[in-house]
């Protein structure tokens, strides 16, 4: 039997330019335990297996062609290899893994020409799961944030750091 | 397969319209929302765009403006109309945008703000088409209705002021600028008063000598002390630097505060001191190119936009306008024909090649962001929105940097040697230039009110 797996294609993202990492970290934090995430991305996303693999989660990845890859994220023990499993679907291995209530999800949104820091916060905070907490870190104190934050729900409490950044942690009201 | 689509149609974009909302950041860094509307910014910087394509129609039906010495009715009223019309416009309604955000608090009052648009609406307009009949009493009315504008700006921005978290450069050039603004309108209102037969006072002092002690400080105190000071947030924020010498910018600012107050009381009193303070001045832009330059060295963006190109360019103009002032302010420099038309082409350098071109390099980062965030703040996450960039043409915002640089050589060019021809073609290319801008405007609007949203390319689910 199959387990039920999330798709995330991100090729479009990066090849407009976009930055796909915040989408990333929110569909592998509102990820169910019993439930894979299959990415699609133009390139072997490195990067990537070492900060999910903080987050608990195991990879297997694999080339599909005209330089794409696929990776499948697993938070349980064992996944199956790709390249054994063509169609992406991980069988399923049911455990006691689940998305900690004081999940904390960082987002770096320094070095970014206004608005992007805004917009890459906002599309994290969109798929932000129940109980999970946003850190995001910022050049400049994020002013235009916090009307969008409050009608849609969260509140922002932005701290001044030492080396002149801002945090700002993000909650549901 | 299963697409996310926007699903905030109906959502409202937040309490950033409600002007009561207290907006204080505490200690701890809990802010509210601190949001402005983006109406009242817009609509000052609209009136502004209107104002500059109606002074530049004006000039290129009477391009011999620029080619006589400009104490006259029509040069002054088209002075007041690029001055306060197009520049005061677009720089108080950027201000009530910027200086929240800038400062990190939130406006006093958008109440007050949309007040004054009025009073500033109804007396720049008033005061053009006075000047323009030389009729001084109406002149003074319409100047008070404007000033009483300009009272309403500096009590909502002083309080503004009030409530920041913690002064720094910015701040205090914000601070200078309001107090130059208020004694650049009360300067105008006296030079009315005595053209009236009031403010007997006003005798003493030259006609002349008081017209251009009220332009400098309008001039310097006013526009160029706002250019020196936002640019301090503005560069790095847009080229990702940030300021390298924190003491070297607030040198800046207060040797220009110093040398705007000498030069005030030089320039009025016709005072043999005048290339005195026009050296402070000039170190202190010449602080303030220095620590830009350091910004600049230090960016992590290398690459330059055409915003932030039109910007530098304008303030590079800084040089050559540094040394029309020193030569211009020689107290044995003889009053011929040249030396006034010289007079004219530094007046025009500062408000068109200086200021007016600053401000458009800005305009292209302001408007953009202003209808941006209007129309997609509240879909981000929800619907793909399309980038700043991608709400107007970057190669007519070139084509128009271009054709500026062509317009502002030919024009100042024609002033130089009284031509005509020279002025007219320099006018007609202006034209050129500020359609570019028109045009990447009305396209930036067209968001407004025809949102370009897509679906988000995101999740499919399989079993």
């Amino acid at each position: 039997m199959s387990a039920e797996t999330e798709i995330l294609d991100v090729r479009e993202d990066i090849r407009s330019g976009r930055e796909p990492f915040s989408k990333i970290m929110a569909a592998a934090a509102r990820l169910r335990p019993d439930k894979n995430l299959l990415l699609l991305a133009p390139f072997e996303p490195k990067p990537l297996f070492a900060v999910l693999a903080k987050q608990g989660f195991r990879h297997s990845a694999r080339e599909i062609g005209n330089g794409d890859w696929e990776v499948i994220f697993s938070r349980n023990g064992k996944i199956e290899r790709l390249a054994e499993n063509g169609n992406g679907s991980v069988p399923a291995k049911n455990s006691a893994a689940r998305v900690p209530d004081s999940a904390l999800i960082e987002v770096d949104a320094r070095g970014l020409e206004p608005p992007q820091p805004m917009v890459k916060i906002l599309e994290t905070l969109n798929d932000l799961p129940d109980g999970a907490t946003i850190c995001a870190r910022t050049d400049r104190r994020p002013m235009h944030l916090y009307a969008q934050l409050e009608s849609r729900g969260f509140t922002g409490r932005t701290e001044e750091q030492n080396d002149g950044s801002f945090i700002t942690h993000i909650c549901r009201s | 397969m299963e697409v996310s689509l926007p699903i905030s149609a109906g959502v409202k974009t937040g309490n950033h319209n409600n002007g009561r909302k207290p907006a204080t950041i505490s200690p701890g860094g809990l802010a509210s929302a601190a949001a402005n509307s983006i109406t009242l910014p817009l609509s000052f910087i609209l009136t502004g765009l209107l104002a500059l394509f109606a002074g530049v129609i004006w000039l290129l039906a009477q391009p011999e403006i620029l080619t006589a010495y400009h104490y006259n009715a029509n040069a002054v009223a088209i002075t007041h109309l690029f001055a306060l019309g197009w520049l005061c416009s677009i720089v108080m309604g950027a201000m009530y945008q910027l200086v929240p955000v800038a400062l990190e608090t939130k406006l006093f009052s958008e109440r007050l703000a949309k007040i004054q648009f009025i009073f500033h609406a109804v007396g720049f307009i008033g005061m053009v088409l006075a000047f323009r009949g030389w009729n001084m009493k109406w002149v003074g009315l319409f100047g008070s209705i404007f000033a009483a504008g300009v009272c309403l700006f500096i009590y909502n921005v002083s309080r503004t002021l009030l409530r920041i978290p913690k002064w720094n450069t910015v701040a205090i050039s914000v601070g200078s600028a309001i107090s130059w603004i208020l004694l650049t309108v009360t300067a105008g209102l006296f030079i009315v008063a005595a053209k009236t037969g009031h403010a007997n006072f006003m005798f003493r002092f030259n006609p002349i000598g008081a017209m251009h002690a009220h332009a400098h400080l309008g001039a310097l105190g006013f526009f160029t002390m706002l250019i020196v000071g936002v640019s301090y947030k503005l560069i790095p924020m847009f080229t990702l630097s940030e300021i390298q010498n924190p003491k070297r910018a607030l040198t800046s600012v207060i040797l220009l505060d110093g040398g705007i107050a000498g030069a005030f009381i030089c320039i009025l009193f016709q005072s043999t001191l005048k290339p005195l303070f026009a050296c402070i001045v000039v170190v202190a832009l010449t602080v303030y190119g220095a620590e830009m330059l350091a910004i600049l060295r230090a960016r992590k963006r290398r690459a330059l936009d055409w915003g932030v190109t039109y910007f530098l360019t304008a303030i590079s103009l800084l040089a050559p306008l540094s040394i029309l002032a020193l030569v211009l302010s020689w107290p044995k420099l003889p009053l011929n024909p040249f030396t006034g038309q010289l007079e004219n082409a530094y007046g025009f350098i500062a408000f068109v090649g200086f200021i007016s071109f600053a401000v458009i390099g800005m305009l292209y980062k302001i408007i953009p962001f202003l209808v941006w965030f209007g129309t997609y703040s509240k879909h981000i996450g929800r619907a793909q929105v399309p980038a700043l960039a991608e709400m107007y043409s970057e190669k007519l915002q070139m084509t128009g940097y271009w054709i500026f640089i062509a317009a502002l050589a030919v024009t100042v060019s024609g002033i130089l040697f009284s031509n005509a021809i020279a002025a007219r073609t320099g006018c007609v290319l202006f034209a050129a230039s500020l359609s570019t801008l028109a045009f990447n405007a009305a396209e930036i609007l067209s968001h407004w009110f025809r949102p370009q949203l897509k679906a988000m390319p995101v999740i499919v689910r399989k079993s």
